[in-house]
C-alpha cells in the first residue's frame, strides 16, 4: 500500500521537480550571463565568421583564430588578425562575437560588441548610424560564375547580357548589378553560402563579390570561376574600402586609426595573403592529399563519402548545436507550460462577488488576453529580433543570447499553452469541479488536486506537439546568433562549401532529436495512464467496527 | 429539536425562469428529510442551493442559526459542514480510491496522511468498498462508484449528509445496494437530506418527506401523511402518477 499512497502526491512532487529544474537552469543561464558584457578591459568585435577569407569559424585555434564568445568554436581570418593588432594595441583583450550580417549594425549601436570587422565598407547609409575608422584593405569588384557555362569566357560588362545575377543584400554589392546592361537581377541573399549553392544548382548564373571572396570561391569549388572585368563597375572608392564600424562619436576611434595607420601596405597584403592560404577549405584540401584519402575536395557532386567527412571533422560542432537546440527547446517548452497552466487557472478564476476583485480581474484577464494574441500573431523570428535589440537599444539591457532565446521560446510557447491549458480544462466535466468544490476546496485547491493533473494528462499531446515544434523553430534564432544547430550547420556549410552533405546531416540530427522526443512522451503518456488492472485487497485490512463508527459520528 | 438548516424565502432564477419561488424548510439533526416531486419541480436546484453550488437570487439559509449569506462568511468553511453525494458520482478521475476520500481530508481539514487513510478506510469499509482501494473510478461499476462517493463525503465527518438523486443513474440492479448504505447510514443516526425518486425509500426512511411541484413545496409531513393521506391534489395525482 506503501507505493499507493504516493497517488495523491505525486503530482505535487513532479511540479516540484520541475520547479527545481528551473531553477537550476536559470542558474546556469545567469551565470554565463556575464559572457557577452563589453567590459573595459575588453575588446569586443562582431562579425560574420563566415565571409572567408576576412573571417571565418574553425574548430580549432590554429593561425592566430581566437575563440568565439559564447561558442566552443574558434574565429579566424584576415579580420580577425586585424582585430587582434588593434585590440593589442588597446591594451585589451580580443572578444570575438558572431552576428549575422544585418545583425552587426544593431549590435554595435544596441552596445552589445564595441566595433564590426566584417569586411563592412563604410557607405554612407551606414555612416548616418556608425562611424568608420580609417580604410583597412581594399579590394576591387569581381564575379563568380560557373566554369564551363554561358558566362565563363566573359570579360566586360556587356557579355553578361541575359544572365541572371545577385548579390549580398544590403550591400552595394546588389545595387551595382544595374551597371550590367540586360542582366536578369535575381532577388538578393543573406550570405556567401546561399549564393553558392545557387550557382552550384543554377539557380543563377553568377553574383558579385570582391576580389578576396572570389579568389575563395574558385579555389574551394573546383566547378567555380571568378571574373576580372577588365573595364569593371563604376564604384565610389568607399565602396570597395574595409573599415573598422565604432559606434557614433566613439572615443575608440583615433586609437583606433592611430593602430591601423601603423600596419603597412605590406603587411596587409602578407596577412591577407596567409588569411587566403589557410582559410578551412584551402586546409582541407591539404589534409586529403596528405593523408591519402580518395575524396577529392574540390569534386563538386554529391557523395556519401563527404558526409562521412563532415560528420567526423565537425561532428562536435554538430552536436553542440544540436545540444543548445535540445536545450533552449525543453526549458522554452517546460517554461512555456507553466506559464499556460498559471495562465489557465487565472483565466478560468470564478467571478468574484466583491466589485473591486471583479475589476480587478478583468483588468488582468484582458491583459493576458493582449499578450496572447500579440505572441500568438507575430512571427518568433520577428519577435527575437525585437527583443535581442529593442530591450538593448530601449533599455539598455544587455541580454544574455541563450537566455533571449530561451526567454522567446518560453513567452511564445506560453501563449499557445495557455490556449491549450485553457481548452484542457473546459473539456473537464463540471462535476469534477463540483465534487472539489462540494468537499470545501477553493479554486486554488480545485485545480491543484482535482483538474490540473487531469488537464496536464489530456494535454500531453498538445505539448509533445509544441516541443517539436520548439525543436524546429529553434532554427529562426540564428538571426540574434544563438549557437543552435541551424547556425552551427550554416558555419559547417561556410567553412566546406558543401551544402547540400550539411544541411543534410543537420536535418538527420532534427530528426533524431524529433523523433526520440515523440517516443519518449508516448512511454510518459503510457505511464501516468496507470496499470491497466488494479488489485483486490482480499484480506480487510484492520479497520473499526461499525459501532465505533458510529460513536465517532456523533462526536 | 435543534435545527441545522434552515431555508428562508428562498428563490432562485435561471434568466427569466423562476426556478424555485419563496421556498422556507429546514432540516433538523439526526432527522432525514426526503424531497420528492416530478422532474422539473426544482427539487435538485433546491439542494444545490444549500451548498451554494447554486447563486441563491433571492432569500437566505442559516446553519445553526448563522447566516451563511453574510459577506463575511466563507463558502469553503462552511461546505466543509455538508456531504454531498452526486447523481453522477463525480469522483475525482486522477486519484484512486483511497485517495479520492483522502485528499479532501488533507486539503481542507488539514488531518495528516495516516488520519485520512485511517478514517478513509473506516468508511470505505462501512459502504464495503475497502476492497478496492486501489482502483481508479474508470475501473468501478456505477453502484461502486456511487457507494465510494458516499464514503467519500462521510471522511469529511460532515454534519449533514446532501444527496442528489443518487440512484438515478445507476442500472436497476445496482440502486440496492446504493439505497442497502443509506438506509445503514439513516440507522446510524446521521442527518440526511434526500432528494430521490425512490418512493420505497423515502416511505421506509424518512422522518420528513417534502413533496415539491413546479418550483413551490406542496406539502410536506411524515411518510404516512404524505403516502397515506395527501392533502393536496397536486400530491395525489403525483403519487398515482408514480406509483402505479
Amino acid at each position: 500500500m506503501g507505493k499507493k499512497k504516493e497517488g495523491v502526491f505525486d503530482v505535487r512532487k513532479k511540479i516540484g521537480y520541475l520547479f527545481s529544474m528551473f531553477a537550476v537552469i536559470v542558474v546556469l543561464i545567469s551565470g554565463c550571463g556575464g559572457a557577452g558584457d563589453s567590459k573595459d578591459d575588453t575588446f569586443v568585435v562582431g562579425m560574420e565568421a563566415g565571409y572567408a577569407p576576412f573571417n571565418w569559424t574553425q574548430s580549432t585555434d590554429a593561425n592566430g583564430a581566437v575563440k568565439i564568445d559564447g561558442s566552443a568554436d574558434y574565429a579566424g581570418g584576415y579580420d580577425v588578425a586585424l582585430a587582434q593588432k588593434v585590440a593589442d594595441g588597446l591594451g585589451k583583450k580580443l572578444v570575438i562575437v558572431k552576428t549575422e550580417w544585418d545583425g552587426l549594425i544593431p549590435a554595435l549601436t544596441s552596445g552589445k560588441i564595441d566595433a564590426v570587422m566584417a569586411g563592412m565598407s563604410p557607405t554612407d547609409e551606414r555612416r548616418q548610424s556608425i562611424d568608420f575608422s580609417e580604410n583597412y584593405y581594399k579590394s576591387h569588384l569581381v564575379l563568380v560564375v560557373k566554369k564551363g557555362g554561358a558566362y565563363d569566357q566573359a570579360t566586360s560588362l556587356q557579355d553578361f547580357s541575359g544572365a541572371k545575377i545577385t548579390a549580398q543584400l544590403n550591400t552595394f554589392h546588389y545595387s551595382v548589378i544595374d551597371q550590367m546592361p540586360g542582366v536578369v537581377k535575381e532577388t538578393a541573399m543573406d550570405n556567401f553560402s546561399s549564393m553558392r549553392v545557387a550557382l552550384q544548382s543554377g539557380v543563377i548564373d553568377g553574383y558579385i563579390s570582391e576580389l578576396p571572396e572570389g579568389i575563395t570561391a574558385e579555389a574551394a569549388n573546383n566547378s567555380f570561376k571568378m571574373i576580372e572585368l577588365e573595364d569593371g563597375f563604376q564604384t565610389a572608392e568607399e565602396d570597395t574600402d574595409t573599415a573598422v564600424g565604432l559606434v557614433k562619436n566613439s572615443a575608440l576611434k583615433a586609437d583606433v586609426n592611430q593602430i591601423l595607420a601603423e600596419i603597412s601596405e605590406e603587411e596587409r597584403a602578407d596577412l591577407m595573403e596567409a588569411a587566403i592560404k589557410n582559410q578551412p577549405a584551402e586546409t582541407d584540401t591539404e589534409d586529403d592529399a596528405d593523408s591519402g584519402t580518395v575524396i577529392d575536395a574540390k569534386d563538386s557532386s554529391l557523395s556519401f563519402a563527404w558526409i562521412v567527412k563532415i560528420v567526423s571533422e565537425n561532428g562536435p560542432m554538430f552536436l553542440r548545436g544540436a545540444g543548445v537546440t535540445l536545450l533552449i527547446a525543453l526549458v522554452g517548452t517546460i517554461i512555456g507550460t507553466l506559464i499556460g497552466l498559471l495562465i489557465g487557472v487565472i483565466r478560468t478564476i470564478p467571478k468574484p462577488d466583491s466589485k473591486v476583485k471583479r475589476t480587478l480581474l478583468k483588468i488582468i484577464n484582458s491583459l493576458l488576453s493582449i499578450y496572447i494574441e500579440i505572441f500568438r500573431g507575430t512571427p518568433m523570428i520577428v519577435q527575437a529580433m525585437v527583443i535581442y535589440y529593442g530591450s538593448a537599444l530601449a533599455f539598455g539591457v544587455d541580454m544574455n543570447r541563450l537566455f533571449a532565446a530561451i526567454f522567446i521560446v518560453s513567452i511564445n510557447t506560453g501563449a499557445y499553452m495557455s490556449e491549450i491549458v485553457r481548452g484542457g480544462i473546459l473539456s473537464i466535466d463540471k462535476g469534477q469541479f463540483e465534487a472539489a468544490h462540494a468537499i470545501g476546496m477553493n479554486h486554488l485547491q480545485t485545480m491543484k488536486n482535482v483538474v490540473l493533473p487531469q488537464v496536464m494528462r489530456n494535454i500531453l499531446p498538445a505539448t509533445g506537439n509544441e516541443f517539436v515544434i520548439n525543436i524546429k523553430d529553434t532554427s529562426v534564432l540564428n538571426v540574434i546568433s544563438v549557437t543552435e544547430l541551424y547556425f552551427q550547420t550554416k558555419s559547417v556549410a561556410g567553412n566546406n562549401f558543401r551544402y547540400f552533405e550539411s544541411f543534410f546531416v543537420a536535418c538527420v540530427i532534427y530528426f533524431i532529436m524529433t523523433f526520440t522526443v515523440t517516443r519518449i512522451l508516448r512511454a510518459i503518456e503510457k505511464r501516468l495512464d496507470g496499470p491497466e488492472n488494479y488489485v483486490v485487497i482480499q484480506n480487510q485490512m484492520q479497520v473499526q467496527a461499525v459501532e465505533n463508527t458510529v460513536k465517532r459520528e456523533e462526536d | 429539536m435543534e435545527k441545522i438548516i434552515e431555508v428562508k424565502h428562498l428563490s432562485k432564477k435561471f434568466g427569466t425562469h423562476e426556478v424555485l419561488k419563496d421556498i422556507d424548510f429546514t432540516v433538523n439533526k439526526g432527522e432525514v428529510v426526503c424531497v420528492i416531486g416530478s422532474s422539473g419541480s426544482g427539487k435538485s436546484t433546491l439542494l444545490r442551493c444549500v451548498n451554494l453550488l447554486e447563486k441563491l437570487t433571492g432569500g437566505t439559509i442559516l446553519y445553526q442559526g448563522d447566516d451563511i449569506m453574510k459577506d463575511t462568511h466563507n463558502v469553503e468553511e462552511y461546505r466543509k459542514h455538508l456531504g454531498m453525494v452526486f447523481q453522477q458520482f463525480n469522483l475525482f478521475n486522477n486519484h484512486d480510491v483511497l485517495s479520492n476520500c483522502m485528499v479532501g481530508q488533507i486539503k481542507v481539514l488539514k488531518r495528516t496522511k495516516e488520519e485520512a487513510e485511517q478514517t478513509a478506510l473506516e468508511y470505505l469499509n462501512l459502504v464495503g468498498m475497502a476492497q478496492y482501494i486501489h482502483a481508479k473510478p474508470s475501473q468501478l461499476s456505477g453502484g461502486q462508484k456511487q457507494r465510494v462517493a458516499i464514503a467519500r463525503a462521510l471522511s469529511m465527518n460532515p454534519d449533514v449528509m446532501l444527496f442528489d438523486e443518487p440512484t438515478s443513474a445507476l442500472d436497476p440492479e445496482m440502486v440496492g445496494e446504493v439505497l442497502k448504505v443509506m438506509k445503514d447510514l439513516a440507522n446510524l443516526g446521521l442527518t440526511m437530506l434526500v432528494v430521490t425518486h425512490e418512493m420505497g425509500f423515502a416511505k421506509e426512511v424518512a422522518n420528513r418527506v417534502v413533496f415539491m411541484d413546479q418550483g413551490v413545496i406542496v406539502e410536506e409531513g411524515t411518510p404516512e401523511e404524505i403516502f397515506n393521506h395527501p392533502k393536496e391534489e397536486r400530491t395525489k395525482a403525483f403519487l398515482k402518477r408514480t406509483l402505479d
